[in-house]
């Protein structure tokens, strides 16, 4: 092939490919909601997961009933899932696409890095018009790192609430475990969420509690050598070593302390740690380390929705939970707020839902009811789980 | 249409980092300095725009001309090392850069909010476009200007006298010198005239996605700034732009309908090309096709 | 105490150094032979580890088991990656071969994300204990991986040297045309060279796996970037270079980390490694610099 025809077709080929995400104008009434998120590098598992739990959640709601439009009629969820690879770039293109489709919300996205750029290309203040910015609702199931829905009214969020999880267990565990009384930190330092976990929350919170800090050991999240961080965690010799890293390094940082000796009385991991990642990781080293997390299958709700999800491939955890009732709190919204779904209501049931969003005081979870702030976060409701012979149980649930 | 302007946007920004290496890359010298350079003017564009209030042109040529002052500063020692050396010479460069960045707070208050880079949390707020009510129509004219501009200097380059003497020293460094050549400064001038440029992509990269940490400016990020001139072909500026069409807009966006199957053709694709054209989609022969073809058109 | 730190820093660093010597190795193999460098080595390498793990699983063995199925599978990698990146593209034409074997490495990292959905895999230890000296401890799986190194150089300085296939390999390295034109087989060697540092990788892969007990996409770009730095440093093509610079930089990390802390640790080896190569440019082992 010569390189005009190559260029030629390559061209083609692009052109009919962007066009082909747009859809025509639907004849039933559709209401298309487009996930987004990684799926590709080592965040791919968070992407598979929400994506299952989107579909297993417009799939019931489907089944039973659809959702009820403003003028009566019945519409059916539609849902898209775009890769942004956890890259801002791609991030903000794909949002822009989901925004120029006939899609009334964007759910997503999987990483901080990418969240928080795409918040700031949305229009801060909903009816500036000075502000040029994109103005069109989004929804986050999984970037967790704190305070990020406040960059923009259009941007909420359905992500656990670190603070209040953290004072929690450690109010409970200065209750059941009066015999630990000292704590040491291990903290994954480049990786905004689980930086701002340690400093802001976990160590904060367990000095209120009254324990004592006797260090923290600081290591990068591509890190494989823990040789230093692990013999400081020794010297330390606390009751407690909490861990403020994504499983990787968890894992990397378990097996250090396991050659060395080191057992402390108790392990303490970070929310997102408490997926299948770390089992597959490092199962034997996790054993009874206690993660606080908003979705354990505890309810009949939950259960339910889990055997849901697993039948698109995907596994329910605090992330893919929230995508599952992101779903569910859309629809409540959309029928609450008499969202038509139409070709030519677009921007109008997106001004809409996003109206219908910020006015939320309270949403239905599937593990209880989550409380949502003025600034578009949610305070969702918690447990404690613990690795169990390479499976996460529920230790203690607050709420009862 | 908002989507293919933001996919121009990206395009724009992403053939500047291209032609930074390409300016280099003429010189027969491999930089994944880029990034790096690319780093210096995101971050002293932004902090001019956010914290100091300047217009975003000055601020862009502020930043252009940091980085490109940075660029000439370590082309000096780095470009005593040649080929893999200076490969991993650059790689220290843009690590250096990148890590300069993970530790580097300066915020000031601004109302009941500080603003600013913040070390690993990054530097959130850039919204000098949206603040003032740029659509992204303007952006995306904006920085295709930008992009014409530079792309125009440089052909003007290659067809000029500098052009000859930057391929003279590429081709064979002991011919050119012999010829009285002087490599240093030819070589020094490349790698500034580049790293202005990379800086120039990042001012525009720092305020169209509104938010800049350490982690964007990578060494992957390096290996894509000369993956573009390498892949589109050293012959011409427009090689870099058939590039980056080729990677952002076909690779990247076109393929998004093949789902799973995009990420894993990306690679392959890239394989494929440079067995089918090692000398880049638009090679000197292809170049050579084309122009005759447009100048047949023209009589 | 300082003093005692400070030590023990240094024999774990220099341990740890082990593994990037070993990746080193191949990667200046490599460069030595052909004068190319392949960007996806250490992609392939821990792709050939990750295919020994799936294999073990399936079909059971012990952990050791996994170092010869890795570096039976980096065989069969290196061989592909030559025939997909080096093969049909011009000699004459470096920049080709790199951006070739980029494609490749992204395509590598990309098929283990798909066959792992990105999760860290547990591997299992090869070498158990430790050399528990009161104050002092040294892991015995890293002395394990620095004997491996040791071998490694020792086997592969007799292929070169003591063999005919070595005298080849040389030959195609100095004269290429010449060594044509004697009878050699040039693509038979080069095919040769990228199935033995393959091999060799994947049994680095696998060791690597074993002492960091987990196979993660992430360990694919540190990998390889130390890769590159081993080999300049030890001087290009230089096998007991890359060991030494393998050992250096990997005791220069942890010195830094002791002193500096994790966040500056590796601003002060880049820069230290910008230095030594802007005023060393030959590597430790610099013999006479040739052009490259």
């Amino acid at each position: 092939m010569t390189i005009p025809r190559l260029l030629a077709a390559s061209a083609f080929v692009t052109t009919m490919a962007i066009s082909s995400a747009m859809p025509a104008a639907a004849q039933e009434r559709e209401i298309r909601l487009s996930g987004f998120g990684a799926m590709s590098g080592v965040v791919r598992s968070f992407g598979i997961n929400s994506k299952a739990a989107l579909e297993a959640a417009a799939d019931e709601i489907n089944k039973s009933g659809g959702v009820k439009l403003g003028d009566g009629t019945k519409g059916k969820i539609v849902i898209d899932y775009f890769d942004d690879r956890c890259n801002a770039e791609e991030g903000i293109s794909v949002t822009r696409r989901i925004a120029s489709t006939s899609s009334l919300v964007g759910i997503g996205p999987t990483c901080s890095n990418v969240a928080e750029p795409l918040f700031g290309v949305l229009q801060k203040k909903v009816g500036d018009a000075g502000d040029s910015g994109l103005q069109f609702p989004i929804f986050t199931d999984v970037a967790i790192k704190g305070g990020l829905a406040k960059i923009s009214e259009w941007a909420f969020r359905n992500v656990p609430d670190e603070g209040a999880m953290y004072a929690a267990l450690f109010q409970w565990l200065k209750k059941t475990r009066p015999e630990l009384k000292t704590i040491f930190g291990g903290v994954e330092e480049d990786f905004a969420h689980s930086r701002a976990t340690w400093y802001a929350v976990m160590k904060e919170v367990a000095a209120k509690e009254g324990f004592e800090i006797k260090g923290e050991a600081k290591w990068l999240l591509a890190d494989t050598n823990f040789t230093n961080q692990a013999r400081e965690a020794r010297r330390a010799a606390a009751d407690i070593v909490a861990i403020s890293a994504h499983p990787f390094t968890t894992c990397g940082m378990l097996k250090e302390l396991g050659r060395q000796g080191v057992k402390p009385k108790l392990v303490i991991g970070l929310t997102s740690s408490s997926s299948l990642e770390t089992l597959q990781g490092c199962a034997a080293e996790a054993e009874a380390i206690i993660i606080p997390t908003s979705f354990a299958p505890v309810t009949p709700e939950a259960r339910a929705a889990a055997d849901r999800a697993a039948k698109f491939n995907g596994s329910l955890d605090l992330h893919s939970g929230a995508a599952y009732e992101i779903v569910a709190i859309l629809k409540d919204v959309i029928e609450g707020e008499g969202v038509l779904a139409k070709s030519d209501t677009v921007q109008a049931d997106r001004a809409k839902i996003r109206n219908g969003l910020s006015k939320l005081t309270e949403t239905k979870g599937l593990i209880g009811i989550s409380k949502r702030t003025e600034e578009g976060e949610a305070v969702k409701p918690f447990l404690f789980v613990h690795a169990k012979g390479g499976k996460w149980e529920v230790l203690h649930n607050p709420t009862k | 249409m908002d989507f293919y302007l933001g996919l121009l946007q990206i395009m724009g920004v992403h053939t500047l980092l291209g032609l930074s290496a390409y300016v280099v890359l003429q010189t027969g010298q491999v930089s994944l300095a880029q990034a790096g350079f690319m780093a210096i003017g995101a971050y002293i564009a932004a902090m001019l725009t956010v914290l100091s209030g300047w217009p975003l042109i000055a601020a862009l040529i502020a930043g252009a001309l940091v980085a490109g002052l940075t660029a000439c500063l370590v082309g000096f020692p780095a470009l005593r090392v040649h080929g893999l050396m200076l490969v991993v010479a650059t790689i220290a460069f843009t690590e250096i850069v990148r890590l300069f960045f993970f530790n580097f707070d300066y915020q000031i208050a601004r109302g009941s909010l500080r603003v600013g880079p913040l070390g690993g949390e990054g530097f959130r707020q850039i919204r000098y476009f949206p603040e003032n009510g740029w659509t992204t129509l303007h952006v995306a004219i904006f920085i295709w200007t930008v992009v014409a501009l530079v792309m125009a200097a440089l052909w003007w380059m290659d067809r000029s006298r500098a052009g000859a003497v930057l391929r003279a020293v590429g081709e064979d460094e002991i011919a050119a010198q012999s010829c009285g050549i002087n490599l240093t400064a030819v070589k020094v001038s490349a790698m500034t005239a580049g790293g202005a440029i990379a800086g120039l992509a990042g001012g525009l990269y720092a305020h169209y996605t509104t938010h800049i940490e350490q982690s964007n400016f990578t060494i992957l990020l390096a290996t894509f700034a000369i993956a573009y001139p390498i892949l589109g072909g050293l012959s011409s500026v427009f090689g870099t732009v058939a590039a980056v069409i080729f990677i952002q807009g076909f690779l990247v966006e076109g393929l998004r309908f093949l789902g799973d199957w995009r990420n894993l053709l990306f690679g392959a694709l890239i394989v494929l090309v440079m067995n089918i054209r090692p000398s880049g989609l638009l090679d000197a022969r292809t170049m050579a096709t084309l122009r005759r073809l447009f100048s047949r058109k023209e009589h | 105490m300082l003093i005692v730190d400070l030590v023990q820093s240094i024999v774990d660093g220099l341990l740890f150094g082990a593994t990037y010597a070993l990746i080193g190795i191949g990667f200046t193999l490599v460069f030595g032979v052909m004068h190319k460098i392949n960007m996806a080595y250490a992609a392939a390498s821990v792709g050939a580890a990750y295919a020994a793990l799936r294999l073990i699983a399936l079909i059971g063995g012990p952990a050791w088991a996994s170092l010869l199925i890795a570096a039976a599978a980096g065989g069969v990698f290196g061989l592909i990656i030559y025939w997909l990146c080096f093969r049909f593209i011009p000699l004459s034409n470096p920049l080709a071969t790199l951006m070739s074997t980029v494609g490749m490495f992204l395509l590598a990292e990309e098929i283990i994300v798909h066959t792992t959905d990105g999760m860290p895999q547990n591997y299992p230890v090869v070498v158990r204990g430790i050399l528990d000296m009161g104050e002092f401890m040294i892991r015995g799986d890293l002395v394990f991986v620095f004997v491996c190194a040791l071998l490694a150089m020792v086997v592969l300085l007799y292929l070169l040297y003591r063999t005919k296939l070595g005298i080849a390999t040389r030959a195609v390295s100095q004269q290429p045309v010449a060594a044509q034109l004697v009878g050699i087989r040039l693509n038979h060697i080069n095919a040769l060279t990228f199935i033995v540092t393959g091999m060799l990788g994947g049994f680095a892969g696998a060791l690597i796996g074993s002492a960091v007990g987990l196979l993660s996409p992430l360990l694919v770009i540190p990998l390889t970037i130390k890769g590159l730095i081993v080999t300049v440093i030890g001087g290009l093509g230089s096998i007991p270079g890359a060991i030494i610079a393998g050992l250096l930089v990997g005791m220069a990390e942890n010195v830094f980390q002791y002193f500096r802390g994790v966040t500056e640790r590796d601003i002060y080896v880049m820069l230290l490694l910008f230095v030594f190569l802007v005023f060393r440019p030959g590597g430790i082992f610099s013999n006479t610099v040739k052009r490259d």
